[in-house]
Formats: C-alpha cells, sequence, structure tokens
C-alpha cells in the first residue's frame, strides 16, 4: 500500500486537530502517502441520518467512500465512529442488493456510481497490519522504555467483528494497541477494564452524569491497578472524553490524579521526532511534562 | 396506575413495525440476556436497554417507550450484536425503534441541532476550528465539505431526497 485516502470526520478535524496533523506526519514517514478525500463529509454520525433513515444513511456513506474510489484508494480513518458507520454501511450495502440499488439510485442525483473497490480501514488496522510493528519500531527516535501506558481501544473498533477488514482475535481482549504501544517502548500492561467503554458519544449527550460515571469508574480501574503514565487510545471519541473529563472530576475535586492522554498517533509523532506544537498541543489534562520526558536526550536511541 | 391491555393483533403489528425499520432479528430473540450482560445502558441503568426493549415490543408495547431517551443514549458500541446466539442484532432493533421515535420527533434538542449542521455543513459535529487548525499548523479549513461548495450541494441533494426532508429539521 503505497497510498490511502485520509476520511477525517467531524471530531478530529475541528476538535482535535493536533491529532490530524499527527496522522499527516506519521503516514508519510513510514512510507504510506496520505490522499486527502477532497468534499468528504460527515460519516454521517450514528445520531444523524442512522437513526432516521436507514437508504439516507447509506448513501451519505457510500458517497464518502466512492470518494477514495474515484482516486483509485482505500479509506483509512482515525475516528471509531465514523470507522463504525462507514463500515456498517459497506457491509449492509455489499450484502444486500436491493440495498445496494437503492443506494445506487440515490448516488445517481449527484452523479456518482458506487464500484465497492475500496477498502474501509482505521488508522490502528493500517499501522498494525499494512506497515508493522518492526517497521515503526524501526523509526523511533525517542524509546518509552520504562513508561507504562493504558491501553484503551474503543468500541467501534472492536464490534461487530463481522463488518471489519482487520479483526482482534479475541475483540474482548484486544492486544492490537497494546503491542502497537510496545514496539515503541512501553509496557502496556492488563488492567481488568480493558474492554469497557469510556461513555463517550451518544451517551454523554443523552445523559452526562452516566457517562461519565462510566469514565470515572474505567479511570480509576487504570489508576489503581497499573499507574499508568498515559492513557494511549486509537479512538478520537475516547481521547475527548478522558482529557475532558478528567479535568471536571479534577474540579468537582472527585479525583486528585492527572493522566496525560494521547491519540497513538500523536504518540508515534513524538517517539518520531515530531514537533509537540504541531502534533500534540491540545489538550485539557496537561502534557507538557510528559511531552519533555519523551522528547529528552535520555530517551534518545536514534540521531536524525 | 394505567394499564395497557396488549393484544396478540398489538404484538403482531410492533413485530411488523420493528422489522419494516431495520430490526428483522427480534423474532429470534429468546430473551436470554446476554446482550444486557455487555451493555453499557444496562450497566449504568438506563429505564431500557437492548434485551428489555426487545422483551416490550415482542409483547406489543409499542408507543409507549416513544419519550424514553435510553435508545438515543446507545453508543453503538455492537458488544450485543457480538454476544448474541441468536443473531438478532439487538443494536439494530435499538436504532430501528429510535427511527420510529426520531420520525416522530421524539428526539432532544441537540439532536436536532446535529440535523441541522449536518444539512448546512455537512459535519454533524461542527465548530469554528480555524484558530485551533493554523495553531496546529493546519489550513483553515479541512478539505471537506466546508471548503467545498459542490460537494457539499452533493450531501443537501441526498438529504433533501430523504424522509427526513419532511421533518422541517433543515
Ligand atoms: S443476546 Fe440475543 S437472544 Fe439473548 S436477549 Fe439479547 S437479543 Fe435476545
Ligand atoms: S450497541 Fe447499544 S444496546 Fe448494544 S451493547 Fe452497545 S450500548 Fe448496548
Amino acid at each position: 500500500m503505497e497510498k490511502i485516502g485520509l476520511f477525517l470526520g467531524c471530531n478530529i478535524p475541528l476538535k482535535a486537530p493536533d491529532i490530524e496533523q499527527s496522522i499527516r506526519k506519521v503516514f508519510p514517514a513510514l512510507g504510506v502517502e496520505i490522499v486527502d478525500l477532497v468534499g468528504a463529509s460527515c460519516c454521517p454520525a450514528w445520531g444523524t441520518a442512522p437513526s432516521f433513515d436507514i437508504d439516507t444513511w447509506l448513501a451519505l456513506s457510500i458517497r464518502n467512500i466512492v470518494l477514495a474510489e474515484e482516486q483509485g484508494v482505500d479509506l483509512m480513518t482515525g475516528c471509531n465512529s465514523c470507522f463504525g458507520v462507514l463500515s456498517e454501511a459497506k457491509h449492509l450495502v455489499d450484502h444486500h442488493p436491493e440495498k445496494r440499488k437503492v443506494v445506487e439510485q440515490k448516488l445517481a442525483l449527484i452523479e456518482k456510481q458506487y464500484k465497492g473497490t475500496a477498502q474501509v480501514y482505521h488508522v490502528m488496522h493500517v499501522l498494525y497490519k499494512e506497515i508493522g510493528l518492526d517497521r515503526i519500531a524501526e523509526k523511533v527516535k525517542y524509546t518509552l522504555k520504562q513508561l507504562r501506558v493504558a491501553v484503551q481501544t474503543g468500541c467501534h473498533l472492536l464490534w461487530p467483528s463481522e463488518v471489519m477488514q482487520v479483526k482482534e482475535q479475541n475483540p474482548f481482549y484486544p492486544t492490537m494497541l497494546k503491542e502497537l504501544c510496545e514496539a515503541l517502548g512501553a509496557d502496556a500492561p492488563h488492567y481488568s477494564k480493558l474492554e469497557s467503554c469510556c461513555g463517550m458519544g451518544a451517551m454523554r449527550s443523552t445523559d452526562q452524569e452516566k457517562s461519565l460515571s462510566l469514565a470515572k469508574e474505567k479511570l480509576l480501574c487504570m489508576k489503581e491497578e497499573i499507574d499508568p503514565d498515559m492513557i494511549v487510545t486509537t479512538c478520537s471519541s475516547c481521547y475527548l472524553q478522558f482529557d475532558g473529563a478528567q479535568k471536571i472530576f479534577r474540579d468537582r475535586g472527585e479525583i486528585d490524579f492527572s493522566i496525560p492522554v494521547f491519540y497513538y498517533t500523536q504518540l508515534l509523532a513524538l517517539c518520531m521526532g515530531f514537533d509537540p506544537s504541531e502534533v500534540a498541543a491540545l489538550s485539557q489534562t496537561p502534557r507538557e511534562e510528559i511531552i519533555s520526558r519523551i522528547q529528552s536526550k535520555a530517551r534518545m536511541v536514534k540521531e536524525d | 396506575m394505567n394499564v395497557i391491555n396488549v393484544t396478540s393483533k398489538n404484538r403482531q403489528e410492533a413485530i411488523e413495525k420493528i422489522i419494516a425499520l431495520g430490526g428483522e432479528g427480534i423474532v429470534r430473540c429468546i430473551q436470554c440476556g446476554a446482550c444486557a450482560s455487555v451493555c453499557p445502558l444496562a450497566r449504568t441503568g438506563f429505564t431500557l436497554n437492548c434485551k428489555k426493549l426487545i422483551r416490550l415490543i415482542q409483547t406489543g408495547h409499542w408507543e409507549e417507550m416513544i419519550e424514553d431517551p435510553s435508545t438515543w443514549a446507545c453508543v453503538a458500541c455492537n458488544r450485543c450484536t457480538e454476544v448474541c446466539p441468536r443473531d438478532v442484532k439487538p443494536s439494530e432493533i435499538i436504532f430501528a425503534y429510535r427511527r420510529f421515535q426520531a420520525m416522530e420527533l421524539a428526539i432532544s434538542t441537540s439532536a436536532t441541532m446535529s440535523q441541522m449542521n449536518l444539512y448546512m455543513k455537512g459535519h454533524a459535529v461542527f465548530s469554528e476550528a480555524a484558530q485551533l487548525r493554523q495553531k496546529v499548523g493546519l489550513p483553515p479549513l479541512p478539505p471537506t465539505t466546508l471548503s467545498d461548495e459542490k460537494a457539499l450541494k452533493e450531501v443537501q441533494t441526498l438529504l433533501e431526497n430523504s424522509p427526513m426532508a419532511e421533518l422541517g429539521l433543515f
């Protein structure tokens, strides 16, 4: 795979553009060129068209996938929700000829055609499967040796496994992100709530306190069981939840600790020596200290 | 106390409706509870979760839950669908019921806002991000519908030719 289409979604480009920047930096440096899917829209989010009308959802999702097809590339997204919505839409359309027909008719309204040639991947899948742990490890300039991370894969990367191109052996005991962190030199020990939900997304907008209760349970579990130096996630929603919720808990006096949170490619970019003011610059839970510890002489394993 | 009498006709109707909205697996559910055992809605004590909603519909209850926001808290995680031994796809039942609620406009203000954003911007989650983006060295607008009028028009055309257009949300 020499090129891949980057599907941005909403949260990453508009709320956490430093994640977008980290993706744009690491992939070319690892030998995969990024192609923009110009004119892409929202996936559309679960709370929009998928909650109103299946055919409208499928048409909007497939339009986004067609943008990749037109450029002869597969599609990759860093947002788990987008990944779930697009993968499920593609799966539905590819396995139900009658749905495909409806979608083709809708796309004809905007002069688009669906061929079904582009696959839908998550950033984590491309890193793990296409680029591989060895190539990632080779590019590490600053090692994470003796730093401990709590990994948070995020729901839509795990279930339903039926619709995914790349699957965990056991989605209730995921290991890909753990291995990706270990490739940077970090320890990524197991903790008992490894696969539980952070509460973000629809639950957060429906009942904030219930949503926060899930985040807190999980945070306390990480803290108590493995006391991590940072939380590392492959889901932009989990990122926003853990980063933002910790500030809420601290302001309320409910926790007295602070664990920096990174999206995986941000951490990878830091390990590869990219500028933190571009790839890890926006957060509510402070990260400066751990970033300067990561990008320090003592951790340098490779000169430029 | 309000007593609701359900008849076999009610049951038949409720099942037909949920199937029409995308929940065909409902007929296979045996109420084993596997889905609820992994469901974040059940864990946090929402009134409804996948298993409960299915039971209510199977027993002919339909309109009564229309104002219940539980379905809107479903995080679409699909844990339920992964573990269900009967291939019910419980998450699809939740979404099918949501579609009934949505088309009756039994939705929250924030959900209303998202539909408007999707139509006006092509992004359901929208906020001005030019400054944030420039701060990290990116162009002020992402290469999406936000910087491509023709593309936005395409999204609008798809939405205008959808049953969603009849709801007056955009
Ligand atoms: S796991 Fe499947 S069969 Fe069991 S209660 Fe849930 S939907 Fe019904
Ligand atoms: S998809 Fe919804 S109903 Fe199913 S387990 Fe997740 S939160 Fe519960």
